[in-house]
């Protein structure tokens, strides 16, 4: 990033500070002007913190605020929380849509760190989970009507894992298939990458903090298949054989299709098209 | 630069009368809210003299038809137009 | 939508507000909408691929403001691609040439000066003078023009009667050359017509799909999401995909396979000697329809004829066929077992034999899809053939389901490179300049003295013909890559290169095409919107009218050709390449480039100029002009018939259906509807006979051109049947060695259209794929001491480029392989190709040559 560009982004930042200030404003009604609140116990949604962050608490106990890891990433994508922000002063943070991490595999931001801030038990950039991508507007998302984008697809660098393409029959058309974009937790990280390419004028895809991306199921229900596949068998007796009284022809499958009538339409040894019948030689058969 | 917005609560049905009252101050502007008695007001000014959005709002609350008037939302700046806009666009 | 920065906190001051006090504000408030009144909304033909969506595109105050995929269209139902989503951008970058810019220095031309604005007049009077000058001095090949299949159906038309009649010159040529060709002479070779049999409604009839060096997931999104949903919604559906690296299909692939560059020539032969050996063939078909013949083989490389390789070679640019017996067809594919194909191709053998099954179950409907991994191929029309063999062995052709379907790089490869002829070999409706009749039939119908169209050979009725200098004309076609090497040898001395952007695509930049563009004696003329590398390197730039800034047809890859109406006009002095094209003429006296003898035939013609002659006609300039309207009674511009005081449009499109759709024509089957109906229509698959369209051709009761009773017919061949051609497996040109010890692949990205100079000015398609990166293999990047997302160096023995190493992006390339996207102007890999070619299509292979990689 230049030096003017990057002088426009914290004059761009200050601005959406002064934004939230006021927006903060809004519980202190009667205060008047300027009043707001200094210290911010969250930041914004949009702010992410570098690889291997610490949990919020912790990382903020943990950072002393040297800047090291700003200096070091090649990309310059890190900033430090200046007085004002929304963000406590001389924390590193960085914002997908403008400047997504790279993902180095070296991880120089967490070499960098003298604390542990920054977890230095983290190796592998591809563990790292700096916040989670959340396909956020599927209104908007083109994917959604059929058009063939998946540019947030192609450009995520746990290809395939992170993002996958659902592909699903378009009803409107008939004749096309929908490739919906799916963000899998268990392999994004969060580096931004996907919603600094969406091009849409505003990101469909967004990375936000884990604590804001990711729903939580109750803490006591489990989804039965996938105990059932992690067990290998099932948990419970295994279900017995089961016989059917049933006319002569038909099956009964319990765990697939259900009822087969068998010989209904289809397989006899013709092709529909008769030019294949007419088209085969007999000769040689 | 100074802008703000504002909620004015009118008397019943009195919105449509107080939003014209109200568009005799200068930088004032009534974007909605006529029909619910809740008038949304920006106020701007270009920071010609010291004070002049506050002296405003306050003049505002004197307003006949007026209840009550809450700020909602302020912006002061000082960088110039052009950064912002190229920001911005 | 441009905001002021007061504008923006004040809408954010009053969103504020008024979701606190939970009030709606009326829609006008909002800063974000802005309704669609007044908006007049037209149909487009896409501008890039050859997939031919069609779209609507929205006009206000002379200016594109939205867009929309068409709902109507059959073949995108509304649905675009990325590129697609953001046509309107690409007429609206901020460096659009407005002014012809010619190299001066003190107010002259010259090679070495600086850009400057020149008036039309001048651009013209400086061309005009070189293109005589050198038309006298170097014969029919001392000029030439570079076209394009994105150009519309009436420019290429133009552009072929400017060249072959007026400059008497078959130094014509369009960029798909470096596409279509080897899919071209196959057909012919196979058929002897050109263009699919089939059509795209084939993707919802097979069973089984076959991808052969098609990456359709990109390159073709809107066919490929047919293709998924085929594959997801008909049970037993299965798809194959070949190629040489894994690309987006495999993520749909039931069967995936990674072979060896060149060896799809040796696994087409092994599905050949499946089917036979299992006697799986329809032996009734191919009785019935069917020739068997052979070509000849080792014809080198396309190099030049002094390169060691071609020495070699027996054959040298042989393609002659002679007949064989199925025996002998038989014996021919024996070689190719599956152990000994599987260890060539290295191919799992299992997999090898599910793809024979699928092509041998006389039950599964079959659909072969290719692009240039088999078209870009130095053994392109071969490899094109052995797959219509297999087709063609198992009669799985021209009907529903049963395809072997050529796609189309280009939106109107078909509409206008090929159906309209603008090949050095090729007139229009797939006439040839090597015939005699042809160029006579073309000659009577131009209303020309015979003798003018240069023969293939020079000779007419036996005799010599005779040059504007005097001499006899001698042989007289030089195709695509021929043409750079006569730039550089000094042969030809002025090329006029329009809608693309032939220094960037065309192969080996380093010792072919940028010393012979600026070989001193030469003078170049790019005609182009944007800045281009290729108009860096030009003499003369003229600034060019894009897509809808004109009244356009294309014809996409299923024969449908599809109209628009000029929407909104170009900038500044910006002019359509048909305005270019008839406007030069102008320039032109018909003595500057007729011999005395030619024009004393028809005296009429002395003293005029080539626009007389050629477009002034009675035919071309017959329709006056009228107003443009559609069906609601909007009115639209057409610029060129302003100018010109006629029609031109119409009057192009009619003169050219004279050789298509009229009596008396020698090629039949190529017949269209006439200019007002394409107006109305959503495009129209040719054959057009009695207004109804042409789904399956050679197909009793699709094909009006087969008569009742015979079932199959082929009728592009005089004896109705097909050519099942024998080829072998040959090596590639340049394999990689112990030096430059990988393959280099090179090819496009979903993002980007071609060269990158329209979607590279849109900054959301900029933004999401900026750079050309090199997808390698891992283990590759490893053992250069490389990793994902550092500089790496390219080195063939032709040059070098660096870019950034991806080892875990889109395409995942095999140990042996990289593959480097051509978009990108900051790294052009063209430097690194090698200008090898199909001996027998001229076509250039880009996706084999030896390459090193270091750290840069």
């Amino acid at each position: 990033m230049s030096e003017t560009e990057r002088k426009n982004e914290i004059n761009r930042r200050q601005f959406l500070g002064n934004m939230l200030k006021t927006a903060c404003g809004v519980g202190l009604v009667g205060l008047g002007l300027g009043a707001y609140s200094k210290r911010a116990s969250t930041m914004p949604a949009n702010y992410i913190r570098p690889p291997g962050a610490l949990p919020e608490e912790d990382f903020l106990g943990a950072c002393i605020r040297c800047g090291l890891c700003v200096r070091d990433c090649p990309y310059d994508i890190l900033f430090l929380g200046e007085v004002g922000d929304e963000v406590a002063t001389g924390t590193p943070y960085f914002i997908a849509r403008t400047g997504p991490c790279e993902m180095c595999e070296d991880i120089p931001c967490v070499v960098a760190c003298p604390t542990n801030a920054l977890d230095h038990d983290l190796k592998d950039i591809e563990d790292s989970r700096m916040g989670l991508a959340v396909l956020i507007d599927q209104e908007n998302c083109i994917a959604f009507h059929g058009l063939r984008c998946e540019v947030c697809f192609n450009v995520c660098p746990i290809r395939n894992r992170a993002i996958t393409l659902d592909m699903q029959h378009n009803t409107r058309s008939g004749k096309h298939a929908l490739f919906i974009p799916v963000v899998h937790s268990e392999a994004c990280t969060g580096c931004g990458l996907c919603e600094r390419a969406c091009i849409l004028e505003e990101a469909a895809i967004k990375v936000f903090p884990m604590h804001l991306a990711k729903g939580e199921l109750g803490k006591h229900y489990r989804l039965g298949w996938e105990e059932k596949e992690k067990a290998g068998k099932s948990l419970v007796t295994p279900d017995t054989e089961h016989r059917y009284n049933l006319p002569e022809g038909v099956r009964y499958d319990l765990q697939g299709e259900g009822l087969i009538i068998e010989g209904e339409a289809e397989e006899t040894p013709f092709s529909s098209n008769p030019l294949d019948t007419l088209n085969s030689g007999f000769m040689d058969k | 630069m100074n802008i703000c917005s504002l909620i004015v609560h009118t008397k019943p049905t009195q919105g449509a009368e107080v939003c014209q009252r109200l568009l005799g101050f200068q930088g004032v502007e009534v974007h909605g809210g006529t029909e619910e008695d809740k008038l949304i007001v920006t106020i701007e000014d270009e920071g010609e003299s010291m004070s002049p959005v506050s002296d405003t709002m306050n003049a505002l609350r004197d307003v006949k038809g007026v209840v009550n008037t809450v700020l909602i939302y302020h912006y002061g700046g000082e960088e110039s137009m052009e950064e912002m806009n190229r920001e911005i666009n | 939508m441009k905001l002021t920065r007061r504008d923006f906190i004040k809408s954010n001051a009053v969103a504020a507000a008024a979701s606190v006090a939970g009030v709606t504000l009326p829609v006008s408030q909002s800063v974000a909408a802005e309704a669609d009144d007044g908006i007049r909304w037209d149909k487009a033909a896409c501008r890039y691929c050859g997939t031919g969506c069609s779209v609507l595109m929205g006009v206000k105050d002379g200016k594109v403001v939205a867009s929309q995929g068409d709902p109507d269209a059959p073949v995108n139902k509304g649905l675009n691609c990325i590129k697609g989503y953001f046509l309107p951008k690409i007429l609206y970058g901020e460096d659009r040439l407005t002014k012809p810019l010619l190299r001066k220095t003190n107010g002259k031309y010259d090679k070495n000066g600086k850009f400057e604005a020149v008036s039309w007049e001048e651009a013209f009077k400086t061309m005009a003078e070189k293109w005589v000058a050198a038309r006298k001095a170097k014969g029919p090949k001392g000029v030439g023009m570079f076209g394009s299949g994105q150009w519309t159906v009436w420019e290429g038309y133009a552009a072929q009667k400017l060249l072959k009649a007026g400059f008497r010159s078959n130094s014509l040529e369009p960029n798909a050359r470096h596409c279509m060709a080897s899919a071209v002479g196959a057909f012919m070779r196979a058929f002897g017509i050109d263009e699919p049999m089939g059509c795209y409604d084939d993707l919802e009839h097979a069973d089984v799909f076959v991808l052969w060096g098609a990456n359709m997931a990109e390159m073709h999104p809107i066919l490929w999401s047919r293709l998924t949903d085929t594959r997801l919604t008909k049970p037993g559906c299965e798809v194959h995909v070949l190629s040489t690296f894994e690309h987006r299909c495999y993520e749909l692939a039931d069967n995936d396979m990674i072979f060896e560059p060149q060896t799809d020539l040796a696994i087409l032969n092994y599905i050949a000697n499946y089917i036979i050996q299992n006697k799986a063939y329809n032996k009734e078909f191919i009785d019935k329809h069917v020739n068997f013949t052979k070509t000849p083989t080792d014809i080198g490389y396309g190099l030049r004829a002094n390169d060691p390789r071609e020495k070699a070679a027996k054959n040298r640019n042989k393609g002659k066929l002679t007949k064989i017996s199925f025996e002998e067809y038989a014996k021919s594919v024996e070689p190719y077992t599956l152990e000994y194909t599987s260890k060539l191709s290295k191919v799992p053998k299992d997999k090898l034999l599910r793809l024979a099954k699928a092509y041998a179950d006389p039950k599964k409907k079959v659909s072969s899809y290719w692009t240039m991994g088999f078209n870009q191929h130095t053994r392109g029309v071969w490899v094109n053939g052995l797959c219509y063999n297999v087709h063609l062995l198992m009669g799985k052709i021209s009907e529903p389901g049963n395809s072997p379907f050529s796609l189309t790089g280009q939106p109107s490869a078909c509409g206008t490179a090929r159906e309209v002829g603008t090949f050095t070999h090729r007139l229009p409706a797939d006439l040839v300049t090597k015939k005699d009749a042809h160029c006579k039939f073309a000659e009577k119908t131009w209303k020309l003295p015979a003798g003018t169209i240069p023969r293939a050979n020079g000779k007419t009725d036996g005799a010599d013909q005779t040059d504007i200098s005097g001499k006899p004309m001698g042989k007289t076609l030089i195709h695509a890559v021929a043409m750079h090497r006569a730039l550089n040898d000094g042969k030809m001395n002025t090329f006029w290169v329009m809608c693309n952007n032939n220094m960037q695509a065309a192969a080996n930049m380093n010792d072919e095409s940028y010393p012979g563009w600026r070989n001193p004696d030469n003078f170049i003329t790019v005609s182009d919107p944007y800045p281009t590398v290729s108009a860096q390197a030009a003499d003369l730039i003229l600034p060019t009218a894009m897509w809808i800034e004109k009244e356009g047809a294309y014809g996409n890859a299923e024969r449908r050709t599809q109209f628009w109406r000029q929407q909104v006009a170009a900038p500044g002095e910006a002019k359509s390449d048909v305005w270019q094209v008839m406007e030069f003429a102008k320039y032109v006296k018909v003595e500057d480039v007729w011999p005395a003898d030619l024009i004393a035939k028809m005296p009429e013609y002395a003293g005029k100029t080539l626009f007389d002659v050629l477009y002034a006609n009675g035919q071309v300039d017959k329709f006056p002009v009228e107003q443009v309207t559609d069906s609601r009674g909007n009115k639209y511009d057409n610029d060129e018939s302003a100018d010109f005081g006629f029609y031109v449009q119409k009057g192009l499109f009619e003169e050219y259906r004279l050789f298509n759709s009229v009596e008396g024509i020698p090629k039949k089957g190529h017949e269209m509807a006439d200019f007002d109906t394409y107006h109305k229509v959503r495009g129209m698959r040719w054959p057009v006979i009695d207004g109804k369209e042409t789904l399956w051709r050679f197909r009793e009761g699709y094909d009006p051109h087969v008569a009742k009773g015979d079932g199959v017919k082929f009728y592009g061949k005089p004896d109705g049947k097909a050519n099942i051609i024998t080829a072998p497996y040959e090596p590639a040109a340049e394999p990689p060695d112990k030096e430059y010890d990988l393959w280099l692949c090179t090819g496009r990205v979903l993002e980007h259209w071609h060269s990158g100079s329209m979607t590279r000015r849109v900054p959301e398609l900029y933004r999401a794929v900026p750079d050309a990166v090199v997808y390698m293999h891992p283990k590759d990047a490893k053992k250069r001491r490389l990793r994902n997302g550092a500089l790496a160096k390219l080195t063939t023995r032709r040059g070098e480029i660096v870019c950034k190493v991806d080892t875990k992006g889109r395409n995942k390339c095999p140990e042996g392989l990289i593959f480097v996207p051509w978009f990108d102007a900051g790294r052009l890999v063209n430097k690194l190709t090698l200008d090898q070619t199909d001996p027998l299509s001229k076509e250039t292979d880009y996706k084999k040559c030896g390459v090193k990689v270091t750290r840069a």
